[in-house]
């Protein structure tokens, strides 16, 4: 990394001091500047160099992000994904204040890590379906609806909204269901999984799974066969092998307190 | 997020992340570098905003009751679902068309992001810096 004043460190995450980077992988900036390891004891920061004054996080910043952390985890390699936004003035910033410090815990989430990637499933409902099976399900809901039906909106702006509300329940409730039935599907071939926490819009399901790499392909085939059980309910869509995203804080958290007890 | 495999007709399998799903993977989670580094961390200005403010709940039911009432005029109506917006999302200056209810959500994230496509035209004005924002650098335009 240089050292001029007019660039910094960007940190896309943490990996074992051995990995190997994939040859022309890039990262942030216009043109994209190369990515490389800062290597400090067992362990390396994964960092690029970006100039010191321009804001961050336009699409392709955020992308680039993704995909660095992305592309690693593919190789095989466990890597500790930084929330977006981590920048240090310079390498000598990286290893004495980021990767020292913290080094042991790191390590100790690396090797807790080791073999296993993130794969996150997210589906959408189709909506004219979904609404057409909570009127089905729920008289009531039915029911005002027909009241309500061809009203003008003024006059019954909190019967509508009592409606929405209503159907908005509704669709919450088979959120989770529909959410516990992809954690009975797909979690025996997972190590663990993690629900979204907010899930809005036109979102069904929306749930992160730790899959052992060679159990990857046990996976992927319940995800389609759950995928072809909803078609007509549920788009469902597979991101993945994608760095551990939904469990890599935990997992330095379990090493940090693994140290401490012992 | 570049590894190829098979293809189902019913499991979709982005070969790249859509920025919906780029934005829910990173501005929220992985580690945070202020937890272990207090020291050197530049302030460079961030300009990703939180990309979930959802509409205020009135305005959600207002829009499902809408939807359900309007169900059997669109008898084989097909709902554009979250995968088309999110390629929507790349395109610089995509219109929104706000025609369902359920797709309020994503709306909001491009009404956010929608002016910063792939083609990274300059930065516009509303960049709220997120946090961090605190640096005597911070510049509204970034120098190519």
């Amino acid at each position: 990394m240089g050292s001029g004043t007019q660039s910094a460190c960007y940190v896309y995450g943490v990996v074992p001091a051995d990995t190997t980077t994939p040859e022309g992988l890039t990262g942030l900036g216009d043109p994209p500047a190369p990515v490389t390891l800062l290597p400090e004891g067992g362990i390396a920061a994964v960092v690029s160099e970006i100039p010191a004054d321009g804001p961050l996080g336009n699409a392709h910043d955020l992308r680039s992000h993704a995909h660095v952390l992305d592309t690693l985890a593919a190789t095989g390699t466990p890597v500790l994904p930084f929330r977006f936004g981590a920048v240090l003035a310079d390498a000598q910033a990286v290893g004495t204040d980021l990767l020292t410090p913290a080094e042991e815990k790191f390590r100790g989430a690396l090797e807790e890590l080791d073999g296993w990637v993130q794969f996150t499933v997210r589906g959408s409902y189709s909506e004219e379906r979904l609404l057409r099976d909570v009127l089905a399900a729920r008289p009531d809901i039915a029911d005002l609806r027909e009241a309500t039906r061809g009203m003008p909106e003024e006059a019954e702006r909190h019967q509508l909204i009592r409606l929405g509300e209503m159907v908005a329940d509704a669709v919450a409730a088979a959120r989770s269901q529909d959410s516990q039935e992809l954690v009975e599907r797909l979690g025996p071939h997972a190590g663990a999984s993690r629900r979204a926490e907010s899930t809005t819009g036109d979102e069904a399901v929306h749930t992160s799974f730790l899959v052992r790499i060679d159990e990857r392909l046990g996976f992927e085939q319940a995800a389609e066969e759950l995928a072809l059980r909803w078609a007509d309910r549920i788009r469902l869509r597979l991101l993945g092998p994608l760095a551990p995203y939904d469990f890599a804080v935990a997992a330095v958290q379990d090493g940090g307190a693994g140290d401490e007890a012992a | 997020m570049t590894v190829a495999s098979q293809r189902s007709h019913y499991l979709d399998r982005p070969q790249s992340s859509g920025l919906v799903d780029v934005i829910d993977l990173i501005l929220d989670k992985g580690l945070v570098i202020d937890v272990y580094v207090r020291v050197s961390l530049v302030g460079i200005e961030l300009l990703t905003i939180d990309a979930r403010i959802v509409v205020a709940s009135v305005d959600t039911y207002l829009r499902f009751a809408e939807a359900v009432n309007r169900l059997d005029l669109a008898q084989t109506g097909n709902s554009e679902g979250l995968p088309e917006l999110v390629q929507g999302l790349g395109e610089k200056g995509a219109k929104s068309k706000t025609k369902g209810a359920l797709e309020g959500a994503q709306e909001t994230v491009k009404q956010v992001f929608g002016r910063h496509g792939d083609e990274d035209e300059e930065e516009e004005e509303e960049e709220r810096p997120r946090r961090r924002s605190r640096t005597a650098s911070a510049r509204r335009e970034r120098e190519r």
